[in-house]
C-alpha cells in the first residue's frame, strides 16, 4: 500500500475510535445518537461559517504552493532572527528525550491533535443551540486564514532544519511515512506561527468555556492541548516563538469568534464576515 | 561616546557645541567617520531537509566565528533561492554549498569558475567576484600549453587559488545512495544516479517480462518537477536528469571523452574542430541538423542572439561555450567549430554541452518580461523559462509532472542508443541490413555503407539502453523518508543527498543497499570577494583556518568524505604534493587547533592573526569594522 494511504488510514481508524469512545463517555450515548438528526439543522444554521471554513481550507490546499513561492521571494527571512532570539531552547528541551516520551509526543502530534480538533465538532453539534458550533468553526477558520497570511509574510525553517546536530527530527525519524502525510498539508517553511499550537489551544479554550456542559472534556482537552504544544517543540518542528505566536493567535481567534457570534447565535451585523 | 545615543542626536548636539567653539574642522573629522560596529556575516545555507551536511558545516563555522568575536547569522533558504542569491544576484556574504559537477572534472572548469572576465555575469561563472591577474594568466596558460606541460600550470594555478581562497574547499563527499536490486541490477558502485550510472542499469533476472519496467527514484529536490531548463543555473544540481533529456555532443566515460550526439570529431587545423553528427531526431520528430549545433554555441554565448546591447550569456556551460568563438555549418550533419588556440583536453570539454533545438530556443531570445514589464535587460526568456514540455533529443523524454510531488519520463524509442541495439533483437535476423547478418557483433567496421551503426564509438555498456521504459521521480520530505521508500519497496533508489540520520537506517532496511562513491561535488564555503572585509585575501585565509575540516568529516559527513585543500582533489593526478592532504594535516590553511583536550579552537591565536592582518577588537572582544 502507498505509504501515504496507509498513514491516512491509520489516522482515520485512530480518530474514529477515539471519537466513538469519547462521544459515548462525555456526550452520552443518547445525545450522540441524536447528533445526526440535529446535524442538518445545525449546518443550515451555520452554513455561512461552514462555507467560510471550506473556502479557507480549499484556498490553503490550492494556494499553499504558489504562496510558498511568493514567501521565498519576498517573505521576511526570519530563521536567523528567531535563532538569535531564543537560541537553543528547543535543543535543551530535546535533552529530556527518551523513547517513551518520543512515542507519546509523536502519537499526540498526529492522532491526539486531530482528535482534539474533531471532538468539539461532535460535542457542540450535540447541543440544542448552534452558537458554540458557529463560534468553533469561525475560530478555526480565522486560525487558518491568519496562519496562511503570516506564513506567506514570514519565511523561516524550524529548529530541526537549522541545528541538526542538536535537534533531531524525532517525528520523522520515528516514522518517516508521517512526513508524506504532513507534506500533503504543510510546507516545511510554514513554522511561524505554529498552527498545531493555535488550533489546539483554541479547542482547549473552548473546552474551558463550555466546562459547565462537558465537565470531563475540559481536563482532557487541556492535557491534550498542552501535550500538542510541547510536542511541536519536543519533536523539533517548531520554535518557542512559533508556539508563543500560536497561543496569541488562538486567544485572538476565540475572542473574535465571541465578538462576531453573540449568545443568541446571531452574528452581529457590524461584524458579519 | 555612549553606544546607545543615536547618531543623528549626537551629531545635532555636537554640531551646536562645535559651532560655538569654532573648532568645526576637528569635530567634522571625527564625526564624519563612519562609526564602527561588530562585523556580522550572513551565511546562506540549505535547510537540513534539503542538505543535511551543509547546515552542519555552517553551524560549525559560525560557532568558530562567534568564538573569535565575529557575529554571524545563518539563514536557511530554499534550493533555488540560494542559487539565485549567490550565482545571479551576487547578494551574499558567505554561503555553504556543493559544486555542480559530480564527476571528476578537467582543471579547465576553473576557467569559468574563477576568471575575472566572468565576474559581472550571472551564473556559475565566477560567483565569488575574484579579479586576480595572476589567476587569470594561469587560467589562460593551462588552456594553451600542450597537454604534457599542462600539469605544471595547473599545479601553480591551484597554489594561487589556495593562497587567495575565493572559496574554502571543505571536503569531497561520498555520494551516498540507497538502492534495491529487486528490479534493477548493475547499479554503478560509484555514481549510481548519474547519466552513465542510470544508463548502465540492467534488468534483474527475476523480473524478465515482456514490458520493460519502471525505474522509481526518490529525491528531496523538487526542482525537477517544475523546471526542465538545462541552462537555468538555479534549478540544476548536477544536471543528471536534464542530460537524459538533452544529449551532449560528447560525454565522459571514466577518464575518457566519448562521442555521444556527435559521431566523431577531428581537428582539421589549429583552430578548427570538425564535428559530424549522428543521425538523430528531436523528441518532436524534427531531425537534428548541424545548424542546431551552430545555434547552440551562439546561443550559449548570447541567449539574446544579438538582440540586446550587451550579450546575455547562459549561466551554465560558460567556460565551455567561451572556447568556441564561431561555428560554420558545412552540411546537414557536419559543423566546423572555430576554437581559441587551446589544447585537446580543453577543446573536448567544449563539446560537452547539451545541444538545443533551434526551432524552440530561437523563440526565447527576447528580454524576459513579467506582465509585459521588463525587469532587467540582462535577462532573456530563455534563462527564466521553466521549459515546460521540453523538446530534447536524449534517451528519455518528458511525460508529465505534478509540481513539487513527482515527474515521469519515458524511453525515447528513436534514440540512437536504442536503435543501436536492434540487431540484438530476435526478429531482426531476417531483415538485417548489415552485410554479414551477425546480429551479435558490435564491431564498427562492419557498418559501412548507407546505414552506419547508430552507436558507433559509444561504449558497449550503453548499447540498447536504458532498460527501463519509464523513469518516475518522487519528491519526499527528507533523506530519511527517501531511504524508507526504498526500504519499503516503493522506490528503486534515492537520487538526493543522504545525511548522518539516513545512513544507519539503510542498514536496518533488509532490502536496501548503501552505495557510496567519491563525488567531485566538493563542499565549500564561498565568499563574496566583492565587499570588505571578504575582499581581503588575508581575512579569507583566516576564515579558511576556522573551518575544522577533519572534525567535520567525522561528524557532519560521518566519515563519508575526504577533507581537502585543493579544488581538484577528485582528480588527484593534477594535485601537486604540496597541496595534498596527508596524515590528517591540511597543507594550506590548517585549523587553529588549541592544545586543550577537546581539540577545539585556539581563539587567542586567531585573534592575533586577525590583529596582525590589521583588524581590531572592541573592549567586548568583538571584531569591529566601519559600516
Amino acid at each position: 500500500m502507498d505509504p501515504l494511504v496507509s498513514v491516512a488510514l491509520r489516522l482515520l481508524v485512530w480518530v474514529f475510535a477515539m471519537l466513538l469512545v469519547a462521544g459515548v463517555a462525555i456526550i452520552g450515548p443518547r445525545q450522540l445518537y441524536d447528533v445526526p438528526k440535529d446535524l442538518i439543522r445545525h449546518l443550515r444554521d451555520a452554513r455561512s461559517y461552514v462555507a467560510a471554513l471550506l473556502l479557507v481550507l480549499v484556498a490553503s490546499a490550492v494556494g499553499r504552493g504558489p504562496l510558498q513561492s511568493v514567501s521565498e521571494l519576498v517573505g521576511l527571512q526570519l530563521t536567523g532572527f528567531i535563532y538569535a532570539v531564543e537560541g537553543e531552547f528547543v535543543a535543551w528541551l530535546q535533552t529530556f528525550a527518551v523513547p517513551e516520551l518520543t512515542l507519546y509526543f509523536s502519537w499526540v502530534y498526529v492522532y491526539g491533535y486531530v482528535f482534539l480538533l474533531a471532538f468539539p465538532f461532535l460535542a457542540y453539534a450535540a447541543l440544542p443551540s448552534s452558537t458554540m458550533l458557529k463560534r468553533l468553526i469561525l475560530a478555526y477558520t480565522l486560525n487558518y486564514a491568519i496562519g496562511l497570511l503570516v506564513y506567506t509574510l514570514v519565511f523561516a525553517h524550524g529548529p530541526r532544519n537549522v541545528m541538526p546536530e542538536l535537534v533531531t527530527s524525532l517525528l520523522y525519524t520515528f516514522d518517516p511515512h508521517i512526513q508524506s502525510l504532513t507534506g500533503e498539508v504543510n510546507e516545511p517553511t510554514n513554522v511561524f506561527p505554529s498552527l498545531h499550537t493555535s488550533l489546539s489551544v483554541t479547542a482547549a479554550v473552548f473546552a474551558v468555556l463550555t466546562r459547565d456542559r462537558y465537565r470531563a472534556w475540559t481536563p482532557i482537552a487541556g492535557v491534550l492541548a498542552a501535550s500538542v504544544v510541547v510536542s511541536t517543540m519536543y519533536l523539533g518542528i517548531h520554535w518557542l516563538l512559533d508556539v508563543i505566536g500560536g497561543i496569541v493567535l488562538a486567544f485572538g481567534c476565540v475572542y473574535l469568534s465571541y465578538r462576531v457570534v453573540d449568545a443568541d447565535g446571531e452574528s452581529d451585523d457590524r461584524h458579519r464576515l | 561616546m555612549a553606544e546607545g545615543i543615536r547618531r543623528r542626536e549626537a551629531l545635532a548636539g555636537i554640531g551646536v557645541a562645535a559651532a560655538s567653539a569654532g573648532c568645526i574642522g576637528r569635530v567634522r573629522n571625527i564625526v564624519g567617520r563612519d562609526r564602527s560596529s561588530q562585523l556580522v556575516l550572513e551565511i546562506l545555507v540549505l535547510p537540513t531537509d534539503s542538505d543535511p551536511v551543509g547546515i552542519r558545516i555552517a553551524r560549525s563555522l559560525s560557532e568558530h566565528l562567534n568564538a573569535v568575536g565575529i557575529g554571524t547569522r545563518i539563514e536557511t533558504v530554499a534550493t533555488t533561492e540560494i542559487r539565485r542569491e549567490t550565482l545571479i544576484n551576487h547578494d551574499f556574504d558567505l554561503y555553504v554549498g556543493q559544486y555542480k559537477e559530480a564527476e571528476p572534472f578537467d582543471p579547465d572548469a576553473l576557467y569559468g569558475l574563477l576568471h575575472s572576465r566572468f565576474t559581472a555575469e550571472a551564473g556559475w561563472q565566477n560567483p565569488f567576484g575574484l579579479t586576480e591577474v595572476a589567476v587569470d594568466d594561469l587560467l589562460e596558460e593551462q588552456r594553451t600549453v600542450p597537454n604534457e606541460d599542462r600539469g605544471e600550470s595547473v599545479a601553480e594555478l591551484q597554489r594561487r587559488v589556495c593562497d587567495l581562497q575565493p572559496f574554502t574547499v571543505v571536503a569531497f563527499p561520498d555520494a551516498l545512495s540507497a538502492v534495491r536490486t529487486e528490479t534493477f541490477t548493475g547499479w554503478d558502485t560509484e555514481r549510481p544516479v548519474s547519466l552513465g550510472g542510470l544508463l548502465s542499469l540492467e534488468q534483474a533476472d527475476s523480473e524478465e517480462s515482456d514490458d520493460p519496467p519502471t525505474l522509481q527514484l526518490a529525491t528531496t529536490d523538487e526542482r525537477i518537477t517544475t523546471n526542465w531548463n538545462p541552462i537555468a543555473a538555479e534549478h540544476r544540481r548536477h544536471g543528471t536528469f536534464t542530460s537524459l533529456l538533452y544529449d551532449r555532443l560528447a560525454e565522459t566515460h571514466g577518464d575518457e571523452v566519448v562521442p555521444w550526439l556527435a559521431r566523431d570529431w577531428e581537428r582539421v587545423d589549429e583552430e578548427t574542430f570538425r564535428v559530424t553528427l549522428r543521425d538523430s531526431t528531436w523528441h518532436d520528430g524534427t531531425p537534428i541538423t548541424a545548424s542546431d549545433v551552430a545555434f547552440t554555441y551562439a546561443f550559449l554565448r548570447d541567449t539574446s542572439m544579438g538582440g540586446t546591447e550587451t550579450a546575455v550569456p547562459a549561466p551554465q556551460f560558460r567556460g565551455r561555450s567561451a572556447t568556441v568563438v564561431d561555428s560554420t555549418v558545412v552540411d546537414d550533419v557536419t559543423v566546423d567549430l572555430s576554437i581559441e588556440n587551446v589544447n585537446r583536453a580543453v577543446a573536448e570539454r567544449a563539446l560537452q554541452i547539451p545541444v538545443l533545438p533551434e526551432h524552440v530556443w530561437s523563440e526565447l531570445t527576447d528580454p524576459a518580461t513579467v506582465a509585459g514589464f521588463e525587469f532587467d535587460e540582462g535577462t532573456t526568456e530563455a534563462l527564466v523559462s521553466n521549459n515546460e514540455d521540453p523538446v530534447g533529443s536524449g534517451p528519455m523524454r518528458f511525460v508529465d509532472s505534478t509540481a513539487e510531488a513527482s515527474v515521469s519520463f519515458e524511453r525515447n524509442p528513436d534514440h540512437f542508443l536504442v536503435r543501436g541495439d536492434e540487431p540484438h533483437a530476435t526478429a531482426v535476423e531476417t531483415e538485417a541490413e548489415t552485410s554479414d547478418g551477425d546480429g551479435g557483433s558490435d564491431s564498427i567496421e562492419d557498418s559501412g555503407g548507407s546505414s552506419p551503426n547508430p552507436t558507433e564509438g559509444i561504449p558497449d555498456v550503453y548499447h540498447g539502453k536504458p532498460v527501463f521504459d519509464r523513469l518516475e521521480i518522487e519528491v519526499v520530505g527528507s533523506d530519511v523518508a527517501a531511504v524508507q521508500l526504498v526500504g519499503d519497496g516503493f522506490a528503486d533508489g534515492t537520487a538526493s543527498k543522504l545525511g548522518p540520520d539516513a545512513v544507519p537506517r539503510i542498514g536496518r532496511e533488509a532490502d536496501a543497499t548503501l552505495i557510496s562513491g567519491p563525488s567531485a561535488a566538493f563542499y565549500h564555503v564561498g565568499y563574496n570577494t566583492r565587499q570588505a572585509p571578504l575582499s581581503n585575501f588575508q581575512f579569507r585565509q583566516i576564515l579558511a583556518s576556522l573551518v575544522d575540516k577533519a572534525t567535520l568529516v567525522d561528524d557532519a559527513f560521518t566519515g563519508y568524505a575526504r577533507p581537502a585543500a585543493s579544488v581538484l582533489n577528485a582528480s588527484p593526478e593534477w594535485v601537486p604534493d604540496d597541496l595534498t592532504w596527508t596524515d590528517g594535516h591540511d597543507p594550506v590553511h590548517p585549523f587553529y587547533r588549541g592544545d586543550g583536550e577537546d581539540g577545539g579552537l585556539d581563539t587567542e591565536r586567531v585573534r592575533q592573526a586577525l590583529r596582525d592582518a590589521g583588524y581590531w577588537f572592541n573592549e567586548r572582544g568583538e571584531l569591529v569594522t566601519r559600516s
